[in-house]
């Protein structure tokens, strides 16, 4: 049984039929990636599986029941989304960025454990706690939204555009902070326009080209499909 | 020197009552991004919960207040949950919001005519003795404004800053999507939010009651209170609060040279904070790392 399965979504926003009924499956422990164009419905389906966007038919199953579609429900049920514009709170400071992250936790050393693990992971954050966060740079902002991501102790974490707009060695690192999650046992659906890095770290990707699911199968093989690497990796054939 | 030093203390028991009264204003503004006009009415009736506790109930002070707090503050959440959460659940623009606060600011205003009536009341005296550093005399009344003022205001800061819901407030402030994608529940947080700013108008009402007269257009004077927080910085709750001082300090200030400037000031103010410096003292903070 796949830890989240999608089943024949559909999303509208007003007039315009945004996901047109895509069905897809992530296993537990697996990186699941979805790359496509800008306007392709990525964001909509996370926000569809958050509760920030109500489905209009289809089914999302989690752990083999129906998820909840209210987003504080979605977070307390083990699914957390990183947001694409990282989203952070610029007006709290790093540290209290992270116990937001913690907010539906209440035991205190699990809590601290996780923190730990997430300086650890990024020891940046560390250094920068007490900063308010609105001053960190870019990169910092990223790890520090994957952070919080961490800090809500999720069993699913989904990433939606996570290299947006970071330099090309920052990318390296955001990559290799993911499989460092991944090693942490969460599973992970990541979105993603940097097909190549998407599709390097996948154990399975899906194409989604306007609202529709066009492809599918284990990251390594999408990555020497020839339509793919015209489309998405910028190789002429 | 005397007589700039009573004033003083009178500007700062104005200032204060206006921070009880604009942290309303700003707490709500901080989350929906809109001003509750309907605040003024909250205030209002929290000023009658005291009077009607004081003469018919004949209750002690605290037992008195405490009920002007509760009053409001149920008032509040009543407004919060028949006026704006249908708006809300239907995403409305906060012009909507706007116009219906203005609306049940109206409704309470005419409610309590209709219900009691519009004639003016004072507050029997609670308080009549004075106590006397050097030359200045400092009525009780003045006394327990001030220590009560500071006391709720410290509190809310406190929770805000200190507690799991205050860091969830801030959370929303910035950013509600972000902070719902957290797992913070929005209809939670605008409770808390109401029900607080709900108690401490009803704590303004019964100072402002205790200091001037009850009448339903009492609300229209608080109107004042959200040009303090507009001078502060809506949004923001330092700012709110210093906003408020500051106002009242340079109200009284300006009164006691020509008491028919004190609206013409104070309005002019708001004019002026509007044109110059939209974002008041110390306003929100808008910018963002994309």
């Amino acid at each position: 049984m796949a830890m989240l399965e999608i089943k024949d979504l559909n999303v509208f926003y007003g007039g315009i039929h945004a996901l047109k009924g895509i069905s897809l499956e992530v296993e537990q422990g697996q990186i699941v990636s979805m790359i496509g164009s800008n306007g392709a419905g990525k964001s909509s389906m996370m926000n569809a599986i958050s509760g920030l966007v109500k489905y209009k038919s289809g089914e999302i199953i989690y752990k083999g029941e129906k998820l909840p579609t209210q987003a504080n429900k979605v977070v307390k049920a083990g699914i957390c989304q990183v947001p694409e514009g990282r989203l952070i709170f610029a007006n709290l400071t790093t540290y209290e960025n992270l116990m937001i992250g913690a907010y539906l936790r209440s035991d205190k050393d699990t809590i601290a454990r996780d923190l730990k693990r997430v300086y650890e992971i990024f020891p940046r954050l560390e250094e920068r706690k007490n900063q308010i966060a609105g001053t960190l740079s870019g990169g910092e902002q990223q790890m520090l939204a994957m952070g919080r991501g961490i800090m809500s102790a999720p069993d699913v974490i989904m990433l939606d555009e996570p290299s947006l707009g970071l330099a090309p060695l920052l990318i390296n690192t955001i990559f290799e902070t993911i499989k460092e999650i991944k090693a942490m046992g969460k599973t992970i659906l990541l979105v993603e326009q940097n097909a190549l890095k998407a599709l390097s770290v996948a154990d399975k990707a899906y194409v989604l080209e306007q609202g529709r699911i066009t492809k599918s199968g284990p990251g390594i093989e999408l990555l020497k499909d020839p339509q793919i690497a015209e489309a998405y990796l910028g190789k002429s054939k | 020197m005397e007589y700039y030093l009573q004033q003083l203390v009178n500007g700062i028991c104005l200032g204060g009552m206006y921070a009880l009264m604009s942290v309303g204003y700003s707490l709500v503004y901080s989350i929906m991004n809109f001003s509750n006009f309907a605040h003024g009415g909250v205030i209002m009736v929290g000023a009658y919960v005291g009077y009607f506790a004081l003469t018919a109930l004949g209750c002690p002070f605290l037992v008195t207040f405490l009920l002007c707090g509760l009053g409001s503050g149920i008032l509040a959440i009543i407004i919060e949950r028949l006026v704006y959460s249908p708006l809300r659940k239907r995403h409305a623009p906060s012009l909507y919001f706007i116009i219906s606060a203005m609306g049940a600011s109206i409704f309470l205003e005419n409610f309590v005519i209709a219900v009691i009536d519009g004639t003016p009341r004072n507050y029997p005296e609670i308080f009549n003795q004075y106590i006397h550093i050097g030359n200045l005399s400092l009525g009780y009344d003045s006394l327990l404004m001030i220590i009560v003022t500071a006391v709720s205001l410290l509190l809310l800061m406190f929770i805000i800053q200190k507690t799991k819901i205050g860091l969830a407030i801030r959370a929303c402030s910035y950013n509600e999507k972000a902070a719902t994608l957290m797992g913070i529940n929005g209809d939670l947080v605008i409770f808390v939010i109401f029900l607080m700013g709900g108690v401490l108008a009803g704590f303004a009402g019964m100072l402002y009651g205790m200091r001037f007269i009850v009448k339903p257009t009492i609300g229209l004077i608080t109107n004042k209170s959200f040009v303090a927080a507009v001078f502060g910085g809506l949004g923001s709750l330092p700012g709110a609060i210093l906003g408020s001082v500051l106002l009242g300090i340079m109200e009284i200030f300006v009164a006691s040279w020509n008491s028919a400037y004190r609206d013409l000031f104070v309005y002019a103010l708001l004019i002026i904070v509007l044109v110059v410096k939209p974002s008041g003292l110390m306003g929100k903070i808008t910018e963002d790392k994309a």
